[in-house]
This record gives structure tokens, sequence and C-alpha cells, in this order.
């Protein structure tokens, strides 16, 4: 068993969150009237919905609240906080399952989440909502499938959609996109498949929308690469740009987060098989400086496959760090915070884009019951206090650090 | 910055940063906070024969602050004694084998560092959060601070933290007076740790103590049985706050040791060339230039580093470390004083005051 590797962060707490540890891509925090600093975390899987961790010492985290899934057939993976009002996603196992679609709480008292409604996004061909952007309190941006779309490969359910959340008792759906050829009746052809053991579906996974440019959403599109959408007509998005770089590579584009400033684009891929089988899971550094023709430059340097591989699990890139635009969200245009799985929560600086070099890493020991052996690092949040939160995929739960770098 | 002196090799107007830089850009990469950076910190321990630097490492590992460090050993003499002392207290010793560390051999040590850096990398060895160098006892520090100049050698990936040096109190004095190796290797140090006080005769330590403030001003330790509270050993150096020059009587070989503090902000380009001239004409007697240089065109602090002909790659700081906002600098030199220094300064300010 691998004992923790840490270099330029400084642990504070590891809270297994009470055996209940297995934790999505959802981390939000909310300042609650009372002046407690909450962190909201998405369960990666059924039984639990979310759970709610007092932060205000990073040194002492306190478990707050904590809901169940209505189905054990649903996960929630996905939720963001703005103000009091919490929106989480939910998907289901298969198509055609109940409830899909995504939830909006009342989160004033942290102890006690009032539902406020319910989003349906349930239908034949869709399993609901797999992640969910909400930033400025008014939009949601989403990888969704609904009722009325019929896709023209099954692994294609879910597509881009906006959704007015302005009266969050009335959603309103105001705009949606899919890459031309996935839905049936599309006059485009389908996109080529990937080989079947790596068909990872035409879909986007996150939807990054930023007060920088109103009028663009930056979309990991999972086996189709990058895409970049003008949404100043939230109604008629046009695709902007696309970069697709599979093959040769195995799809799964899971992450684009622009530094504005800099003209970059940080992409991540999401490693979804063990043992390296879909190596190399990279996060890549693209030149965004003509953003009709986005450019690789380099990948942020990782250790070698041979060392991790057989450490249980997945060996790769997922999650990254994305400059939440929210007041109690770090930001920084030149440091890259990204999850690897068993590979840990690295960090990289950017300052020469063509270079990105190393400065910190943590990679936990693997925590007691892990079904894997392995540690699973999933996702990360900073705050603006630069306190780093970091959780495992499977039963670790939650690491809060400080970064040294 | 004026015309005509933007061509610095730390030009943010070429290379990446011109391209992709943004808007709140530093000449010097990204803003630190702290001199190190994101890189290992690496503590040099020097000492003549004898003084107590194996015990003083080895009470080190035993703390809880010690815990994570990687030694390397350079043996001289006494072969494997070192080593097998430290290798049953600590993760990941190597043994240079090679004798004396000086110019000769620091190849060695380059590898050696590199193959600990990419072993912790691929997780071939426990994850260490720093290096600690234990050198033979007739060491020059001089070619061990040069290794950690440059990105060619090992300044990319490790930082020297602090230079110590262990001096003891029964031979100390005696060496001094034998052995300019020995009072060179006190006039570097960041910080200097006197042993065996408690062997010494009375009044030996103060007298020792007193002999080396006539070589450096730096911080002195007593070590108590050997051993010395860790921060002493493993904390960055806080930079000079007044102003001294101690020069040894032999101005042709002796040691020089001053400081230069200027009120006002520096021009980059200025400081530049002031080094520039230093380093080229009298670049061997250089044995030492560090400290924080206020700019002009920066917000932070300029960590900057000089040993002889070689310049580490300066650092902005994100912040100072105190309220003191004055370039401070502290020279180590063989011979050159601290007069010629400070008119060099002064006349290269005035001609950029001038030509600006």
């Amino acid at each position: 068993m691998a004992d923790t590797a840490i270099w330029n962060f400084k642990q504070l707490a590891h809270h297994e969150l009470d055996g209940f540890g297995g934790i999505g891509e959802g981390m939000s925090i909310q300042i609650a009237k009372d002046g407690r600093r909450i962190l909201w975390l998405a369960h990666e899987s059924a039984p639990k919905n979310f759970t709610a961790v007092d932060v205000s010492d990073p040194r002492a985290p306190k478990l707050v609240a904590r809901a169940d899934l209505p189905q054990s057939h649903m996960r929630s993976n996905s939720l963001e906080t703005v103000g009091d009002i919490m929106a989480v996603a939910y998907q289901t196992t298969r198509p055609g399952l109940q409830p899909a679609g995504f939830e909006l709480f009342d989160i004033s008292v942290p102890e006690n989440p009032r539902s406020i409604t319910f989003f349906d996004c349930s239908g034949p061909h869709s399993r609901g909502v797999h992640q969910l952007w909400f930033a400025d309190g008014q939009y949601i941006h989403m990888s969704s499938g609904a009722s009325d779309f019929v896709p023209s490969h099954p692994k294609d359910d879910q597509f881009y959609r906006i959704i007015d959340v302005k009266n969050p008792s009335k959603p309103v759906e105001v705009g949606r996109w899919w890459l031309p050829g996935t839905k049936e009746g599309d006059s485009e052809p389908p996109p080529v498949r990937h080989p079947e053991n790596a068909d990872t579906g035409f879909r986007p996974h996150n939807t990054n929308v930023y007060p920088e440019r109103p009028d663009r959403a930056y979309l990991g599109y999972i086996d189709g690469g990058l895409v970049i959408l003008d949404i100043a007509d939230m109604a008629h998005p046009k695709m902007v740009a696309r970069w697709d770089y599979h093959p040769p590579y195995f799809g799964f584009t899971h992450t684009v987060v622009p530094f504005f400033d800099r003209n970059l684009l940080i992409v991540s891929d999401e490693c979804t098989r063990t043992e390296g089988q879909d190596w190399p899971k990279l996060v890549w550094i693209v030149d965004g400086r003509a953003e009709t023709n986005p450019v690789p430059i380099s990948t942020c340097p990782l250790p070698p496959l041979e060392n991790f591989m057989r450490r249980g699990a997945r060996y790769g890139a997922h999650n990254l760090y994305e400059n939440l635009p929210k007041p109690n969200a770090w930001k920084s245009d030149r440091i890259v915070l990204a999850t690897f799985f068993n590979g840990g929560l690295r960090a990289y600086d950017t300052s020469n884009p063509y270079q990105p070099a190393e400065v910190g890493y943590f990679v936990p020991e693997p925590p007691a019951r892990a079904p894997s052996g392995a540690i699973q690092i999933n996702d990360v949040f900073v705050d603006e206090r630069q306190i780093v939160y970091t959780v495992d995929r499977h039963v670790g739960g939650l690491y809060t650090l400080e970064m040294e770098f | 910055m004026s015309a005509g002196s933007t061509r610095s090799k730390w030009s943010s107007e070429t290379g990446p940063e011109a391209l992709f830089g943004g808007k709140d850009i530093s000449p010097f990469g990204r803003r630190q906070k702290r001199p190190r950076g994101p890189r290992l910190p690496v503590v040099v321990v020097t000492g003549f024969l004898g003084s107590g630097k194996t015990t003083l490492i080895r009470a080190l590992l035993d703390k809880p602050e010690g815990a994570g460090t990687a030694i390397v050993v350079n043996e001289y003499g006494e072969i494997g004694i070192d080593h097998a002392l430290l290798r049953s207290s600590s993760d990941a010793t190597v043994l240079l084998g090679n004798g004396c560390l000086c110019c000769n051999v620091r190849s060695d040590l380059q590898e050696t560092l590199r193959a600990l850096f990419a072993d912790r990398a691929r997780g071939a060895v426990p994850s260490f959060a720093r290096v600690v160098i234990e050198t033979s006892g007739l060491a020059d520090p001089g070619p061990v601070l040069q290794t950690f100049a440059t990105d060619r050698a090992l300044g990319r990936e490790f930082h020297l933290q602090a230079l110590i040096c262990v001096v003891d109190a029964i031979a100390g004095a005696a060496n001094f007076a034998r052995m300019p190796e020995s009072r060179k290797q006190v006039a570097l140090a960041d910080r200097i740790v006197v042993t065996k006080s408690d062997l010494a005769e009375a009044g030996a330590t103060e007298r020792l103590v007193e002999r080396i403030a006539t070589l450096n001003p730096a911080p002195v330790g007593i070590a108590r049985n050997g051993e010395i509270d860790p921060s002493f050993l493993l904390d960055e150096p806080l930079a000079v706050r007044r102003n001294f020059d101690l020069a040894e009587a032999d101005h042709t070989h002796g040691l020089d040791s001053f400081s230069l503090i200027f009120d006002e902000p520096l021009s980059w380009p200025g400081f530049e060339q002031a080094m520039a001239v230093l380093m080229s004409l009298r670049g061997p007697d250089l044995l030492r230039v560090k400290g924080l240089v206020a700019l002009a065109e920066c917000r932070g602090p300029v960590v900057v580093h000089i040993v002889q002909h070689v310049a580490h790659p300066p650092v902005e700081l994100e912040d100072w470390p105190d309220d003191d906002r004055r370039s401070r600098l502290v020279f180590v030199t063989r011979g050159l004083a601290r007069e010629p220094v400070a008119q060099l300064f002064a006349s290269v300010a005035a001609f950029a005051a001038g030509g600006a």
C-alpha cells in the first residue's frame, strides 16, 4: 500500500463523511446567513444524494446535513450553489427511468434543505442530467437528455441545454444545442463512432460559461472533443470552434477552462478505464489566440504509467479546478489544479504554457475499505481563502489542504 | 523601463510571456509566495571534520520537523560510518563515494540530486520534502552554491534554502587561525551553529562567537547536546536589515562581508548592469551576493542570488517579508571592499537617472 505522497500542499484535515465518502463532481461553497462556510458535495452514487460540511475551520470540518436519493437507480453527481439556492443534477442508470432532471433547493438553513422545484428531463431516451453549471443565479447550463429528444445513437442521449431559473419555482428552457448528426432526423450524418469498447458518446460533459465572455459556452464534448459555442442568442447557439483529437486518442473530453487574460484553454480528459487501458488521459494546454482554431501546445507532465497503472482502479486525468466565477472561489490564470484518480491531485504552473511545470501533488494513502485498494481523487475546489478541497470517488471523503507553491 | 534597456534576458517582451503573459505580468515569471517557489529546499551543512555535522543532522531527523528529509552524504575519510548512522533514521540516504565535494565532483552531486528527484516523481523513493546535504569537512561551499544557480544545473528543481556552517567550540578558533577554508565556510553561511560548548573550557564559546561575528553577522545558534531548534536549520534566512562592513586585515586575500541598503527603488536594468560589471571584472572574488531588491517596475521584492560568475534566476515575491521595503544586499567577497561596490551602484544609478 502506498503511503501518502505530498509535495507543496499541506494537509489540514481528512473527513471520511461517516462512511459515505464517495463523492462525485459537485463541490460548491455557500456562506450561510450565520456566517458559516458550508461546502456542498454531490455523491458519486446512490444511496446518498448530497452532503453538507461546515468548513469554516478547514482543520476541523463538521458534517452538517446529508440527504438520500429517492431511488437507487439514480445518482446526483453534480451540484452548484448560488447564494441560498442549490441545483442538484439527477441522472438515472438507464433511459426511461425517473426521476431524471434537476432539483432546486432552498439551503438558507443548511441543516434543512427544502425542495423548491424539480425540473423534469426524463424521457424514453433520456437519463436526465449528468452535470450542471450554475454560477450567475439565472441560468443553468447543463448536459441533459429531454423527453422530446431522440438521439441518432443511444449513447448520445445528452446534449447542451440552457435553463432560466430566475424564478426558481418555474424554470424555463431557453436554448439547446447538440453536435449536428447526433439527433435523429438531423440532415448531417451521425459522427463516426469510436471503437465499440471505447465508445463513450458524443455528448457534453462540462458546460462552462464565464462573465468574461457571457456569449461563449466552453464544452468538453466527450468523444467529440472541445466545443466552443456562441450563445449570444441563447435560443440559437452556434458552434465557433471544435477541436477533436480522437482518434488517435481515446475519447472523453471532460472540461474546458479558459484562461481569458492569457488566451489559453485548459482541457482535461476523463480516464474511464482501469489499469491504464485508455492511457494517456491528459490535461492539455491549448493556444486559444485564434478562437476558431484551437491549437494544442503541450500537456501537463505526469509520472510514468508503470508506477500507477497497477495501484488499482483508474489512473489519468479527470476534473480541473474551474475558476468558478463566484465570490467565494479562488481565481488563477497561472495555476492548473487537476485530479488524476490514483495519481491524486496535481498542480501545474503554466507561466510558460509550452512547458507546464508540476509544482505540487497530493496522493493520499488508499482509504480504509477502498474497494479497489486505491485512492481515486475525483474533483477539486479552491475557495477564496486558497483552501483546497479534494474528494475521493469511492470511500475516502473530503481532504482539506493549503497550497504552498 | 527606458528605451534601449529592455533586452534583459529576463524581459517579458520576448518568449512565451509575450504571447501568453496576460495583463498581470511579472518580468520574472509567476510571483512566488516565498523565495524557493515550488522548488525543493536544500539545506547545505558545512563545517570541519569532527565539528558535529552528523550529530546535528541525526538529531534533526529524530524530530517531527525533520520528517520527509532526504540526506545526501559526502564522505571524506571514515568510510561508511556517517552513511550507516544516517541511513538508520532517514528514508532516502544517498552516499556520494567520491571524496571531497568540491568543483571536480560537482557533477556527482548533480547526478545524485537529479536521480533523487526522478525517483521521487515516479514513487521509487518515499516522497520527501527537502534535501539536507552534509558536505565533507574540507569542502569549499562555493561550487555547491553554484550547483543550484542555473536551470542547466539544478536550479529548476532545487533551491538552496540555507547554508549552515557548524563550528565546534573546542577546535573552531584554532581552525580559523590555521585553515582559511574554515573562515570562508563561516563567511558564506546563512546561519552558524556552535557545537560542543558544553565540552569547551569556560569562556571559549563566547570568544568563538565574537570571532564569528567578525566574519559574518548572521545568526549564531548554540547547539545543546548536539541538537538545535529545527527551524534554525530549515528556515529561509531573513533579509539583512542593517548596514555592516566586516573586512579582514589582509585585503589581497582576506574576506570581506558587507551590506548595501538602498532607500529608493532600483531599476532592473541598472541593477543588472552594475552586477554584470562586477561579475565580469571580479567574478572569482564575488563569493556570494544575496538579497532582496525593490524595483520600480515590480510590485513585490525580487530575490537575487549570485555566486561568482553565476546568477540564480531572480524571483519576484508576492509580498515583502517585513515592513522594510528597501533593497538590501549582502556581499561576501575576497578582497573586494564595500566602498568601490557602493560607488559602482551609485554611478550606475546616476547614469540611469540622467539617461531616463
